[in-house]
C-alpha cells in the first residue's frame, strides 16, 4: 500500500529518466575525459555508441551468450576504435578545428556505411529472454531490463568514480586535466595518458551501445542524437569532471523523460537553458590543455 | 584565425611571382559571371539544380566565413538560421509568392534568431563556441521537428515570383538565375561589409581580443553583432533554399549542412570567394561526384573532411589570399 503512494505515472517516468541518465553518463563520461584530458573534440563519439547498438542487434540471440559475446566484441571494437582515433588525431595536436573535421569525416563515413549494411529502418533490440519480462511496481508494470540497466549503470558510476578519484591511474588523468604542462614536467607521459583516455572512452561508448540498445535502439541518426546529448552533458557538467557529468547526465535524463511527459516540447529549451546557466556560471569556459 | 592574417603581411614587393596582373581578377570575374549567367543554356536541368544548390550553400558559407575568417569563431550551427529563414519565407509564401519579400523576411528572421541565441554563443571562445553553436543548432532542429508546420514531413511551397508582374518560376533555369541574382546581391553586401571598420575590429578580436578591449571596444557586443549579421545571411540562404526546392523540412538544418558550411569556410581560409569556392567543391563532391560513384554522398563528404583536416592550412591560405588579391 505504501508502494502505491510512491508509484505514480510520474515516478515510473522518473525511473525511466534514471535509466536514460545513467546511459548518457556512461557515454558522456568517456567524452568529457576525451575532451578534457586528450583535448580531442570527438564528433565520432555517437558513432561509437551506434556501432555498439548495431553490434548488439547483430549478435543478440535472446540468451546471455549473445550478450556476453557482444560485450566481448564491444571491448575489442572499442579498443580498436580508440587506437584508431588516437592515430587519426595524433598529427592534429593543437589544431582543434582539424580534429573536429577529421572526427566528423569519420562519423560521416561510418554513418553512411552503417545505413548501407544495416538499412535505413530502425532496428529493435530485445533484452535477453531471462530479463525480458516486467515486474509490477504498485499498479504499474516495469521492464526488468531497465531495472537491471540501472543497476549496471550504478556499477559503472561507482567503478568510474573509483578509477578516476581513487586509483593511481585516475590521479595521473586528473593531473593531466589540471595542468598538462606541469604533468609533463613531472615526468608523466601525457601522450600515453591521452591515448589511454581515448581508448577508455571509446570502450565505454561501444559497451554502452551494446547494453543500451534495448533503451536507445540502433537507427540512422541515433549517432547524432547521442552525440548532442553527450555534448550537453559535457558542457553542463564541466569538461573533464566525472562528478559534473553524473549530475548533468541525470538532469538531462530527467528532462528528456519527465520533462517531455509534463511539458512536451519544452525539453529542448530546458536543455538550452541548462547550457546557458552552465556557461554563465563558468564564463569564458576553456578547455584545459587547449588554447582558448 | 590569426593564420589568415599572416600571409598578407608577407607581401613584400619583388616577391610572389604568382601574383596575377592587375587586370587579371576583374577579367576572371567577368568571365566567371558570364559563364554563370549562360549556364542554364549550356547544361541539363540536373546540373542547373545542382548549381542552384551550390549557390545556396555558398551564401551559407559566407555566413560561416564572416565568423570563421573575420571574428575567429567557428560555428557548427549555421544551418539553424537557414532553417529559421526557410520557415519564415515559407509562411510569407502563403501571403505573397514575391521572392524578394520572402528573402527580406527570411534575412530579418535569421538575424532575430541569431541575436536571441547569439548572446549565449558569444560567451564562449574556441572549441567551446563550436560546441555551443552545435548544441543550439541541434536544439533548433529538434524544435522544428516538434513544432514547425508539417512536422518532420516538412511543407511544400508555391513557386517563387522574382519581380511583380512576372510569371512564377517553374523551370530550373529561371530559378537558378533568380538564386544567382540574389547570391550576387548578398555577396555585394558582404563585400561592402568586410571593408568596413567593423570588419577590421572583428579581425582584431580574432588576432588578440584583450588588445581590442584595451582600446575601449566592447568585444562581446561586436561579436554579437557579427553573429547577428551572420544569422541574417544564413536566413537569406533559407529563403533561397525554398526557392530552389519549393519545400522545407527540419532536415534542412541537419548537422551535415552546418558542417558543410564550416568546412567550406575553412577551405576558403579567410576569404569570402574562397568560402564560395569551397561550397561549390563540397556540393559537387556530395551530390555530383557521389552520383557518378553510385550514390555515397556522405562517405565522399566524410573523405573530403578528413582530407581537409590534414591539408596544410597555411599554404592553402596563402594561395587563396594571393589569388583573390585581398587587401587587409
Amino acid at each position: 500500500m505504501g508502494l502505491n503512494v510512491l508509484v505514480g505515472p510520474y515516478t515510473i517516468t522518473a525511473l525511466d529518466g534514471v535509466a536514460y541518465g545513467l546511459l548518457l553518463f556512461t557515454i558522456a563520461a568517456g567524452l568529457t575525459l576525451i575532451v578534457g584530458v586528450a583535448g580531442v573534440f570527438s564528433l565520432a563519439h555517437g558513432t561509437l555508441y551506434l556501432a555498439g547498438a548495431y553490434l548488439a542487434w547483430h549478435l543478440a540471440d535472446g540468451g546471455w551468450g549473445g550478450l556476453a559475446l557482444a560485450l566481448a566484441v564491444a571491448v575489442v571494437l572499442g579498443t580498436l576504435g580508440g587506437v584508431g582515433l588516437a592515430v587519426v588525431v595524433r598529427p592534429l595536436v593543437d589544431r582543434p578545428l582539424d580534429q573536429v573535421l577529421a572526427t566528423l569525416g569519420i562519423a560521416y563515413i561510418a554513418a553512411d556505411q552503417f545505413s548501407r549494411v544495416f538499412g535505413a529502418e530502425p532496428r529493435s533490440v530485445d533484452p535477453p529472454r531471462a530479463v525480458a519480462g516486467s515486474v509490477s511496481l504498485g499498479d504499474y508494470q516495469y521492464p526488468i531490463y531497465r531495472l537491471l540497466f540501472i543497476a549496471i549503470g550504478l556499477v559503472v558510476v561507482v567503478g568510474l568514480f573509483w578509477l578516476v578519484e581513487r586509483s593511481r591511474a585516475g590521479a595521473i588523468v586528473r593531473a593531466v586535466v589540471a595542468d598538462p604542462g606541469m604533468a609533463a614536467a613531472t615526468g608523466l607521459r601525457t601522450g600515453a595518458v591521452r591515448a589511454g583516455v581515448l581508448v577508455g572512452g571509446a570502450v565505454l561508448a561501444v559497451t554502452a551501445g551494446v547494453l543500451g540498445a534495448p533503451v536507445i535502439g540502433p537507427s540512422p541518426g541515433v549517432d547524432t542524437t547521442v552525440l548532442v546529448y553527450s555534448l550537453i552533458v559535457c558542457v553542463v557538467g564541466g569538461l573533464g569532471s566525472i562528478r559534473g557529468a553524473l549530475l548533468a547526465a541525470l538532469g538531462v535524463g530527467q528532462t528528456l523523460t519527465l520533462g517531455v511527459a509534463i511539458a512536451p516540447g519544452a525539453a529542448a529549451f530546458i536543455l538550452a537553458a541548462a547550457m546557458l546557466a552552465a556557461l554563465t556560471v563558468r564564463q569564458r569556459t576553456t578547455i584545459p590543455g587547449q588554447p582558448a | 584565425m590569426s593564420t589568415t592574417l599572416t600571409p598578407a603581411a608577407t607581401g613584400t614587393p619583388g616577391r610572389g611571382p604568382l601574383r596575377p596582373p592587375s587586370w587579371g581578377m576583374p577579367t576572371l570575374g567577368s568571365l566567371g559571371l558570364a559563364a554563370a549567367v549562360a549556364l542554364p543554356w549550356l547544361v541539363n536541368g540536373y546540373v542547373i539544380a545542382l548549381a542552384a544548390t551550390a549557390l545556396v550553400m555558398a551564401v551559407l558559407a559566407m555566413s560561416a566565413q564572416l565568423l570563421v575568417g573575420w571574428a575567429g569563431l567557428s560555428p557548427l550551427g549555421q544551418a539553424a538560421y537557414l532553417l529559421v529563414g526557410a520557415y519564415t519565407a515559407a509562411s510569407v509564401a502563403t501571403v505573397t509568392s514575391l521572392g524578394p519579400v520572402q528573402l527580406l523576411a527570411a534575412t530579418a528572421a535569421g538575424a532575430i534568431a541569431a541575436v536571441l541565441t547569439g548572446w549565449l554563443a558569444v560567451r564562449a571562445r574556441g572549441i567551446t563556441f563550436l560546441m555551443v553553436t552545435f548544441g543550439l543548432g541541434e536544439l533548433v532542429h529538434a524544435a522544428a521537428n516538434q513544432w514547425a508546420p508539417g512536422g518532420s514531413e516538412g511543407i511544400h511551397i508555391a513557386p517563387v515570383v522574382a519581380l511583380p508582374g512576372l510569371p512564377a518560376m517553374v523551370r530550373p533555369g529561371w530559378v537558378y538565375l533568380y538564386v544567382l541574382a540574389c547570391t550576387l546581391v548578398v555577396g555585394a553586401a558582404v563585400a561592402v561589409l568586410v571593408r568596413t571598420r567593423f570588419a577590421l575590429l572583428l579581425r582584431g578580436i580574432a588576432a588578440h581580443e584583450p588588445r581590442v578591449q584595451a582600446a575601449g571596444h566592447h568585444t562581446g557586443r561586436l561579436l554579437l553583432a557579427a553573429y547577428t549579421i551572420a544569422g541574417g545571411i544564413a536566413g537569406a540562404s533559407g529563403a533561397l533554399v525554398i526557392a530552389v526546392t519549393r519545400y522545407v523540412s527540419p532536415a534542412d538544418a541537419a548537422m551535415g549542412v552546418s558542417a558543410l558550411a564550416l568546412a567550406a569556410a575553412l577551405i576558403g581560409s579567410g576569404s569570402m570567394t574562397g568560402a564560395c569556392a569551397g561550397a561549390f567543391l563540397l556540393v559537387a563532391a556530395r551530390d555530383w561526384a557521389s552520383g557518378l560513384l553510385g550514390g555515397h554522398g556522405p562517405t565522399l563528404l566524410g573523405l573530403c573532411f578528413l582530407l581537409l583536416a590534414y591539408l596544410p592550412r597555411r599554404r592553402l591560405a596563402g594561395l587563396t589570399l594571393r589569388l583573390s588579391g585581398r587587401r587587409t
